[in-house]
């Protein structure tokens, strides 16, 4: 067994065991040995495929993953309070238009991350991404989308790239 | 410390049920279908985040399922209504009162094919 694909099958076991405890909220041994146990069983069934994984990479990652969590809640708090205004302004001032957001990023993973991260934001909705990697997104505003699309998208695009490519 | 996570509770339910009413609200408001699609996520990610973040501060234990629930609940919601939105556009399903379609120099795949 190659050095990366212990690699993949160690991640795939600890977030299967991770994702168990978290569920189960139980820290009895027995329940962390049948969690260990079942997280083993499933990666043996799903037999990962081995990518290019580096464990130095790892802390950077999970740092940056930290701080994207964080930048996309205050967004999506903001942009929340936005649309809930439009929605009770009694003359609905909505300006709704589909506009071309381009994505750089290189892998399938890394656009369907920056489609995601649109779309969670409400007020912006990916209606549909081409072959050039070109996202097609409906907005509610467009005119102020439109304004901020090529800061957002360039700071999101930085965050996905130092955590997932 | 008990009084503190109850109020805290108590506010997250009050304002997770606003969004949540505000989002059923643009739902009947909102011309077409792609603007609809907006408040529904609302209400998805607003109204039922607040309400798990409420139970999950009343019931001690529970904050990691509470968690994992959120995560799932933030990642799917997306998926569903890209897929109802990108259906409506290539279904012809017209937008009222638009002001610019990027899309609409491109020729999409026919529905089905």
């Amino acid at each position: 067994m190659s050095q990366s694909s212990v690699l993949a099958y160690l991640r795939l076991i600890v977030l299967c065991f991770v994702l168990y405890l978290a569920i189960t909220a139980n820290l009895e041994p027995a329940n962390w040995a049948a969690g260990l146990l079942m997280s083993v069983a499933i990666a043996l069934i799903i037999r990962p495929a081995s990518e290019p994984l580096s464990l130095r990479r790892l802390p950077a990652a999970l740092l940056n993953l930290v701080v994207y969590v964080a930048w996309l809640s205050v967004d999506i708090i903001r942009n929340g309070i936005r649309v809930a205004r439009i929605v009770l302004d009694p003359q609905l001032p909505i300006k709704p238009g589909i506009l071309a957001i381009k994505s750089e990023m290189r892998t399938e993973l890394g656009r369907a991350l920056n489609a995601h991260a649109i779309t969670v934001t409400p007020g912006e909705q990916v209606i549909e991404v081409d072959d050039n990697g070109t996202l097609y997104t409906h907005c509610l505003d467009v005119e102020a989308s439109a304004a901020g699309a090529e800061e957002a998208q360039r700071k999101r695009q930085a965050m996905l790239k130092a955590i997932f490519e | 410390m008990e009084t503190l996570s109850y109020g805290l509770s108590t506010l997250a339910v009050l304002v997770g049920t606003a969004f949540s009413v505000i989002g059923i609200l643009g739902l009947v408001r909102l011309p077409d279908v792609y603007a609809r699609m907006h408040a529904v996520g609302k209400v998805a990610t607003f109204g039922v985040v607040l309400l798990t973040i409420a139970a999950v501060l009343v019931v001690p234990f529970a904050w990691s399922k509470g968690l994992v629930l959120i995560a799932l609940l933030v990642l799917t919601g997306p998926a569903t209504s890209h897929a109802i939105g990108s259906a409506a556009y290539r279904l012809g399903i017209p937008m009222k009162r638009a002001l610019r379609d990027d899309l609409a120099a491109r020729r999409l795949p026919e529905a089905g094919a």
